[in-house]
């Protein structure tokens, strides 16, 4: 803090003693004052208070407050940045942390919605590994972050929430501050967060964010929240105040129990055809390497859900493209932290009767390690339906690899050996197949307008391939091309999903992601649905204000393409046609121009691309400002899927 | 692969079954109605404007190129074995899909693959 704003010591111990007092003075006339004292007080017409000098002793600054003790452990626990739109109900936070902390580590991100801050949140921790710290008000701030929050609850994301509140009624002002205060701030969205608190005190308050901090790194995973006191925040910290900042742990991950582990390696050695499928697996660089190393002891098949990236695209044992007739052929699978396992192991029809049919064998053995049986949550459905598994550990799966890899090398022996050979040749011939397979495919409607997701994934392939690139959006929109077509090997070339399927995530959490890779020189390119940018397109303002170079690649199919099929669907199933079947479920009248909103927001906008032959040149034309430092969106017109 | 997205290319898969297929069987189809339907009857949406496919991870939803009986077409149209919406004669009449038919066997080849150097291993 620069030291002419500093009153000195003996002004400012004489302030706090005096705030309350003179706060009160101000307010009501004098003789009321000992009966209605006033923090905030209610402007009422007074003509006396109104037209006499102010008294003489009321306080009307402060050296140090309640927020920058708050402030000390927030840049204690180590976050980068910080994103919020601002909100009363945490002004002395936001002004703490700004002057006070000047506004360096954690650094104020500016948001214009809250689920814009903790979706970028998300992105942002899926590439560096840390949490993002985000402000909201208590009430509606966190009404507005809810869906984000719910997304990277199901994705096993955490973000570390601290929201304003006002708790005594006394202290409120009249109006606002009573809409955006809340009894119990934190219950709607105590379903899916970790662990919340709301302090009593400063030294409460120090405690309960260390706290927090540790058991959100603590896998599984989770957001927790903070609920900081407006009046904790602007108060003058306690005269007697002993504050002190607890130290913050190193977590030791949870390992799987060794015989656990041990039976698992001697049926993966022993097992005829066994299946790896990995799904959130991979958290570290370390996961996938240590993966493509049990694979190749084992020459076994891996399926890749992309969750995360856990096994190089391109690897030979990468079977993902016939993740259901593995699993059928199965006799041994084992699921590595898996959101869905009965989906694997299964197939369901979605029919006027609805069904599902066991697509394993009967008799195949299913192992699961993953920290979902850690910690569950009642209310919200997300954990899927109960697969049938025979030995389910309890572990963080990557941190229990190294040790499952050792035990599987020690039992392999020579005889052993040559058949893995064997079958790892067939699966690799597969893979080639599958590879050929989909380069073919591609090349289907190549040069067709709308252009095809398959030729917008190669262009955008052909630019960045030589580039230390990273793709920070979903691919399932685009029928998965960038696995299908790009070699991807390093845990930031793909980030997985939103977790929840909450619209909306796309957007912010690729230029979350982004901000996260600006420090590491990548190119962050994102594949941007249309649908999703509309919920939170003011982050692209976000990424112009605060320079996060991103290549925002619009899939603008024009609609709501998922629902669309869905409403062919119910209409096909009540003999009705089709052709309403685009009434609610389309963008297309009046088409939206991104490009120009773009613009609008501060950023580079070009197109809308609707010939092929004019999307390499976009894209390289994008990619050069990106690497100058712009973010950049190139809108492409494209076909639903 | 989330199969939450994926339920509309298993749904079709059966598809692209079907070897021996011969055009000839067909009723006569008008190609140029045949897109039209193709294009405002929502074939495109899971099998994209000139049949490539598209929706999943795997192949299953390309109807380009592939050999497709017409009675094979039509019973799939009607009574799909898997999760494809049924299209029933009040909806597509008979000749309806054979025009859409008509349209599917028109489409050109893809550019050859050695052709797109992007695309090159």
């Amino acid at each position: 803090m620069p030291k002419k704003d500093v009153p000195n010591e003996k002004r400012r111990r004489f302030l706090k003693g005096a705030t309350f007092a003179g706060a009160a003075a101000l307010a009501v006339p004098r003789g009321a004052a000992a009966q209605a004292p006033a923090r905030n007080p209610v402007p009422l017409p007074n003509r006396v208070a109104e037209t006499a000098p102010p008294a003489a002793l009321e306080p009307l600054t402060l050296g140090k407050s309640g927020s920058d003790f708050m402030v000390d452990v927030i840049k204690s626990l180590g976050f980068e940045y910080m994103a919020a739109n601002p909100a009363s109900s945490f002004r002395g936070l936001h002004e703490s942390l700004i002057n006070y902390g000047g506004n360096k580590s954690p650094e104020f991100l500016t948001c214009s919605h809250e689920e814009i801050s903790v979706a970028m949140g998300h992105g942002y921790f899926k590439i560096e590994g840390k949490p993002l710290c985000v402000f909201a008000h208590g009430a509606v701030g966190l009404q507005h972050a809810t869906m984000a929050l719910y997304n990277a609850w199901c994705d096993r994301v955490p973000v570390y929430m601290v929201i304003g509140n006002i708790l005594d009624a006394t202290m409120r002002r009249p109006g606002v501050e009573w809409n955006h205060t809340v009894q119990d701030a934190a219950a709607i969205v105590r379903d899916y967060t970790k662990w919340d608190d709301y302090p009593a005190s400063l030294q409460h308050y120090a405690e309960s964010s260390v706290r927090a901090y540790k058991i959100m790194m603590t896998p599984p995973h989770g957001s927790v929240v903070i609920v900081a006191d407006a009046t904790m925040q602007e108060d003058p910290i306690p005269e007697n105040a002993k504050l002190r900042i607890p130290k913050l742990p190193q977590v030791a991950l949870p390992q799987g129990d060794s015989a656990a582990v041990a039976e698992t390696a001697r049926l993966l050695v022993n097992a005829e055809s066994p299946v790896i499928i990995a799904d959130r697996y991979a958290r570290t660089p370390t996961a996938s390497k240590h993966l493509v190393a049990l694979a190749e002891v084992l020459q076994c098949a891996i399926v890749d859900t992309s969750g995360r990236l856990n096994m190089p695209s391109r690897h030979p044992l990468n079977q993902s493209s016939r993740a259901r007739g593995h699993v059928a052929q199965a006799d041994l699978i084992l699921g590595l932290e898996m959101s869905d396992f009965w989906n694997s192991l299964n197939s369901f029809k979605d029919g006027i009767h609805r069904t599902s049919r066991h697509i394993a064998k009967v008799n195949a053995r299913t192992i699961s390690i993953g920290c979902g049986d850690l910690y569950t949550k009642s209310n919200y459905q997300d954990f899927q339906r109960y697969a049938d598994i025979d030995l389910a550990i309890a572990a963080d799966a990557e941190a229990t690899m190294p040790e499952l890899i050792e035990a599987v090398k020690k039992l392999v022996n020579g005889e052993q050996k040559a058949a893995y050979e064997a079958r790892g040749k067939k699966l690799a011939a597969n893979h080639h197949a599958d590879f050929e397979r989909s380069r073919f495919d591609a090349t289907f409607g190549w040069d067709d307008s709308p252009i095809t997701t398959a030729r917008l994934c190669a262009e955008l392939w052909a630019q960045i391939r030589n580039e230390d690139w990273s793709l920070a959006s979903p691919t399932s929109q685009v029928s998965y091309w960038p696995q299908r077509l790009w070699t991807m090997d390093k845990p930031y070339q793909f980030i997985g999903d939103g977790g929840g399927m909450g619209i909306g995530y796309a957007a912010s959490a690729s230029v979350g992601a982004a901000l996260a890779n600006r420090s590491h020189g990548r190119l962050t390119v994102a594949l941007q649905p249309d649908g999703d940018l509309l919920m939170t397109i003011g982050v692209l303002w976000t990424a112009a204000h605060h320079k996060i170079p991103i290549l925002s690649v619009m899939h603008n199919n024009r609609g709501y393409h998922q629902e669309l099929m869905h409403v062919q669907r119910m209409a096909d199933r009540h003999m009705r046609g089709i052709d309403r079947a685009h009434i609610g479920t389309t963008l297309r009248d009046p088409p939206i121009d991104y490009a120009k909103i773009a613009q609008g927001m501060g950023i580079v906008g070009i197109g809308p691309i609707t010939d092929p032959k004019d999307l390499a040149p976009a894209l390289k034309q994008g990619i050069a400002l990106v690497k100058a430092g712009e973010p950049v969106l190139v809108d492409v017109v494209t076909q639903g899927r | 692969m989330k199969i939450v997205h994926a339920g509309f290319a298993v749904a079709f898969a059966s598809f692209a079954f079907g070897a021996c297929a011969q055009a000839q069987d067909a009723p006569k189809g008008d190609a140029a109605k045949g897109k039209q339907l193709f294009l405002a009857d929502g074939c495109s949406y899971c099998h994209g404007t000139v049949g490539q496919g598209g929706g999943g991870r795997g192949p299953g939803l390309r109807i380009a190129q592939q050999p497709i009986p017409f009675a094979a077409f039509i019973n799939q149209l009607r009574q799909p074995a898997n999760e494809m919406p049924p299209y029933v004669e009040a909806v597509l009449s008979e000749q309806d899909v054979a025009d859409i038919f008509a349209y599917i066997q028109a489409l050109p080849p893809p550019p050859d693959l050695k052709s797109i150097g992007i695309l090159a291993n």
